[in-house]
């Protein structure tokens, strides 16, 4: 048996900074991922990281909430983004120290980008690298802090005992092999779930699967209805193309040629949020207007030069997936689901209501993000989360000497033999013919734009496909880098994960932030201005709510 | 249920329609303990014509062999996940579209990476590779703990000088083609060199001259043959070589000033100095100072029958009448101008409680 003061799974941008604040505090850590810490998504962002330093113009942490309010569409926490975006700064500063290698002015400061809906220029970046940056840097302070790390261990499980909870089971996927690993306090950051949609900018390990322990442990999942759609992404495989492109001048069109975003955003045109951006190009293909279920991200105007100097990773995408060079010619972009902004529902110090259980990044709902999140808000919530989820479970653990978390041995026997099923099992699906007609349901039915008849019909496929993957078959019966058996499990945080959505989805009869109903078009504060809940309830969804708090900010009409 | 007119926004017109080809790849196939065997599989699938050799991968892994293993993550060249040999060379799989082996007719041939053990199929063991990460103590030393106020200064020029190095992703390509490695599997090598330089060039970093003695020591930067293929293969233009060349000229320079090569103590490292210490006294390399200096008086005596070989051959200059440079003193007088040229290792970076009254003027 393993034992920990702390265990973090996932080793993300969150994960990492919530076991060196730990660590930090002098307990004992140790970190589970699936992936090798630098492998993590957060390595994928590009764009930057938010923080009132005022270093380009006056700004303010007070100006950072307010912005953070309304982007949310009201749906956001007051207090919990009032936390975030006052504790940003020494944050920022902090990941400089460690070593980040941030962009900087000829002042020699850390240089700050404008970015979507924000008072002041506050995006604080490294070129187009910012989240490999920040993963490298953090990874360093891991190592120099010496925190234990279970690298490629797969959690399977969180174990509730008395209430509490006493840890995680985890698959060794190199060697193969269950191992129960307890601790005081867990702490979930696993990160997104946009692998249950057929375009998604995520990677492959973007699963759900944090959402899925923490909701079968008895933890609500809030606001899970919530899922960003970026404009720009490829066909072929969802990769983003960078805002960067509009940034610095590209037009969006159809295939007539025509610059579509004039009719809804005549002044923001290219550059309006990204919701609407998502929306306009949405209604171009679904109408008809498209070119092979895209629009086009033409860049082809501002020259050779600018291109290759200006935006080269993006040329190098595009001629890489896309087989196309956009000096020569316009990129084919779709919307691609890229951002949960719901998640474990947790309080502003990342716990949830199962003591012992915390949750930080992606995973969590704290809620800052509400029904739309901005751009940079999230890596700088990974790691201000990250951080104060890593200090409250140190803490906890240093009060409380006289508990001891134990894994019971049969909590074991029985994970063991639901993994030895699905190992053994002859008969079934494979994983990945459930895994293509979920990505299909979700992209089609629950996309950008939702109806009750469609919410309906994909909640309905889902309960079948949920069905279906009681039985699934693989071909793999090793237990040694066994990844197909990793995709039997992913498969099925990812129709949980899926399960929440809908039902938050359908039950919402109002359009706010990413959740777009066409059958119910404004936003409706009287009866919605309120988190979703989705409890976990014998295998099924339970829907319930809670009240958003506010404390300076009323709502108002969300317009730029 | 209300029903309103425009329900059918709801789904994209041809999202799925794609043009498909047929890609055929001879694939390594290792079970690890249970079957030792090396074996190579050749599989044919359909796929998109904007396919990668990832994405073929997952269609064999999907409708042919579901044991098939290798990594995968982020399918857009920045996790450093799904490095393998393609047709013998490291590549990143998510970053090799396959249409042009298509069109030329090539059946690729996939097998893992180099100079590291495999675990199965595909997947290689990356431990070593980590090892020797944190062997160059990869990490900022700075002297402060307590929570900072505001930034450090640094002026983009000196963040320049580190910013091939900071690209790197750690996919091991590189190590997979070292060709040092592979005679010693010791050696550092290029990724752990190209990161070490990632702080022996920030400005903000005090550990210069420790990191130096350590690269300077047994399997460090002089190890390196040269070869250039860490070059060639880094999928990020990390250019690995070129650190260690860094690492190289910044151990010169802290020497430099110390007027001895302290910091020079392994054997490629003495092989070096001589080159700078006979060039200084005589505007030549002393060849037949090269071996006693290098591996000490000792090492040379069992050298000597190879020595007298190579005098029989007419190979060893005059040991008692060393080649000079006719004007020696111009030597020095480049060697002086290249020393006020070199300029001391930079300008370490402004320290925040020096700039914290400076900042929001
Ligand atoms: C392409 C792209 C660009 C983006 N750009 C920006 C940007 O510019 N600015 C911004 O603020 N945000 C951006 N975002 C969003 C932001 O990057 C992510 O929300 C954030 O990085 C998530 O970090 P995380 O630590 O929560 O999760 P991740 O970085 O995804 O890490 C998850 C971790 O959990 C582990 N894990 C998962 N499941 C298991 C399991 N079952 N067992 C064990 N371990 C597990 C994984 O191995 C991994 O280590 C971007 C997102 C994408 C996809
Ligand atoms: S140049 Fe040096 S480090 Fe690079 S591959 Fe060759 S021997 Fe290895
Ligand atoms: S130097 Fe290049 S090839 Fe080597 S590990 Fe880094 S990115 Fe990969
Ligand atoms: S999958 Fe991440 S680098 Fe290829």
């Amino acid at each position: 048996m393993i034992r920990h003061d702390v265990v973090v799974v996932g080793a993300g941008c969150a994960g990492m900074r919530a076991a060196i604040e730990a660590k930090r505090a002098g307990v004992d850590v140790a970190v589970v991922s699936k992936l090798h810490p630098t492998r993590s998504h957060s390595g994928a962002a590009e764009g930057g990281i938010n923080a009132a330093l005022g270093n380009a113009t006056e700004d303010s942490p007070e100006s950072h909430t307010f912005d953070t309010v309304k982007g949310s569409d009201y749906l956001g926490d007051q207090d919990a983004i009032a936390v975030m975006c006052h504790e940003a700064p020494g944050d920022i500063y902090e990941l400089e120290h460690m070593g980040a290698i941030f962009t900087r002015g000829t002042d020699g400061r850390l240089a700050q980008r404008p970015f979507g809906a924000a008072g002041a220029p506050r995006t604080v970046y490294s070129a187009d690298i910012t989240g490999h940056v920040l993963i490298h840097v953090l990874y360093e302070q891991l190592l120099k802090h010496d925190v234990t790390v279970y690298e490629e261990f797969f959690a399977t499980q969180l174990v509730v005992d008395g209430g509490r909870c006493a840890g995680v089971l985890a698959w060794d996927i190199v060697r193969g092999g269950l191992h129960a690993i307890e601790a005081k306090h867990t702490i979930l950051a696993t990160g997104g779930m946009g692998r249950m949609y057929y375009g998604t900018t995520n990677a492959y390990a973007c699963t759900a699967d944090g959402m899925s322990l923490a909701w079968r442990a008895g933890v609500p999942l809030k606001d899970m209805e919530f899922m960003q759609f970026h404009p720009t992404t490829l066909k072929s495989n969802g990769v983003l193309i960078t805002e960067g492109c509009r940034g610095e001048g590209g037009y969006l069109r159809n295939a007539d040629g025509e610059r579509f975003m004039a009719s809804p955003a005549p002044n923001a045109m290219e550059l309006a949020s990204r919701d609407v951006v998502s929306r306009a190009e949405w209604v171009e293909i679904a109408e008809g207007r498209g070119v092979d279920g895209c629009v086009l991200l033409d860049l082809t105007h501002l020259g050779a030069k600018k291109i290759k100097s200006r935006l080269p990773g993006s040329r190098e995408l595009a001629i890489d997936y896309a087989g196309v060079d956009p000096i020569d010619e316009p990129i084919p972009v779709r919307p691609g689901a890229h951002y949960q902004m719901g998640g474990v529902d947790v309080d502003i110090w990342g716990e949830t209501i199962v003591p012992g259980l915390f949750a930080a990044g992606e995973v969590a709902c704290v809620s800052v993000h509400g029904a739309n999140r901005l751009g940079g808000n999230s890596l700088m919530e990974t790691i201000t989360f990250g951080r104060r989820a890593g200090q409250a479970a140190a803490e906890r653990a240093r009060e409380e000497v006289d508990v001891h978390a134990r894994i019971d041995r049969a909590a074991v026997r029985d994970e063991e033999r639901r993994l030895e099923g699905i190992l053994t099992s002859t008969e079934g699906e494979r994983p990945w013919e459930i895994r293509d007609e979920l990505a299909r349901t979700m992209y089609d039915k629950a996309g950008v734009f939702r109806t009750e008849s469609a919410l309906l019909e994909c909640r309905e496929k889902v309960a079948e496909l949920r069905e279906r993957a009681r039985r699934l078959r693989i071909d793999d019966k090793g237990t040694r880098f066994n990844t197909d058996l990793m995709s039997a499990l992913e498969l099925h945080s990812l129709l949980e994960g899926a399960d929440c959505l809908v039902t938050g989805a359908l039950a919402r009869q109002e359009s706010r932030g990413a959740h777009s109903r066409l059958d119910y078009t404004e936003r409706d504060d009287e009866r919605w201005m309120k988190h979703t809940l989705t409890w976990y309830d014998r295998g099924e969804v339970r829907l319930d709510y809670k009240p958003v708090t506010v404390t300076k900010y009323q709502p108002l009409v969300r317009s730029y | 249920m209300a029903t309103i007119d425009n329900e059918h926004l709801t789904t994209l017109k041809g999202a799925y329609d794609v043009q498909l080809m047929e890609v055929s790849l001879r694939v390594q196939r290792f079970g690890g303990e249970e079957d030792s065997r090396r074996r190579y599989e050749t599989y044919t699938v359909e796929v998109p014509t904007t396919a990668t050799l990832l994405d073929c991968l997952d269609a064999v892994k999907d409708k042919h062999d579901g044991s098939l293993a290798y990594r995968k993550s982020c399918r857009m060249a920045v996790c450093g996940s799904c490095g393998m040999r393609l047709d013998g060379g490291a590549v990143l799989a998510c970053k090799v579209p396959m249409r042009p082996y298509v069109d030329a007719g090539h059946v690729v041939t996939v097998a893992p990476m180099g100079n590291l053990p495999v675990v199965k199929d595909l997947v290689v063991d990356m431990q070593p590779f980590w090892h020797k990460v944190r062997a160059v103590k990869p990490w900022l030393d700075t002297s402060d703990e307590a929570p900072p106020q505001t930034e450090w200064r640094v002026a983009p020029e000196q963040q320049e000088a580190i910013s091939k190095e900071s690209l790197c992703i750690m996919c091991g390509c590189c190590v997979s083609e070292c060709n040092s490695m592979e005679a010693d599997p010791d050696f550092l090598g290029p990724a752990a060199l190209a990161k070490a330089y990632r702080f022996v060039g920030d400005v903000r970093d005090l550990d210069t001259r420790d990191r130096l003695r350590d690269l300077n020591g047994a399997h460090g930067i002089w190890d390196c043959t040269r070869c250039y293929f860490c070059n060639q293969r880094c999928p990020k233009g990390v250019d690995p070589r070129d650190a260690i060349a860094k690492l190289g000229a910044e151990t010169f320079r802290e020497g430099l000033h110390d007027g001895i090569q302290t910091l020079m103590t392994d054997e490629g490292a003495r092989h070096a100095k001589v080159f700078i210490e006979s060039t200084y006294k005589g505007g030549y390399l002393r060849e037949t100072e090269l071996v006693p200096k290098t591996i000490g008086p000792l090492g040379a005596l069992k050298e000597i029958p190879f020595a007298l070989q190579l005098a029989r051959a007419g190979k060893v200059p005059n040991p008692l009448m060393p080649h000079k440079a006719k004007d020696n003193a111009e030597v020095k007088r480049l060697w002086k101008l290249l020393e006020q040229q070199t300029p001391r290792h930079q300008e370490r970076a402004l320290r925040p409680e020096d700039v914290t009254t400076a900042k929001g003027v």
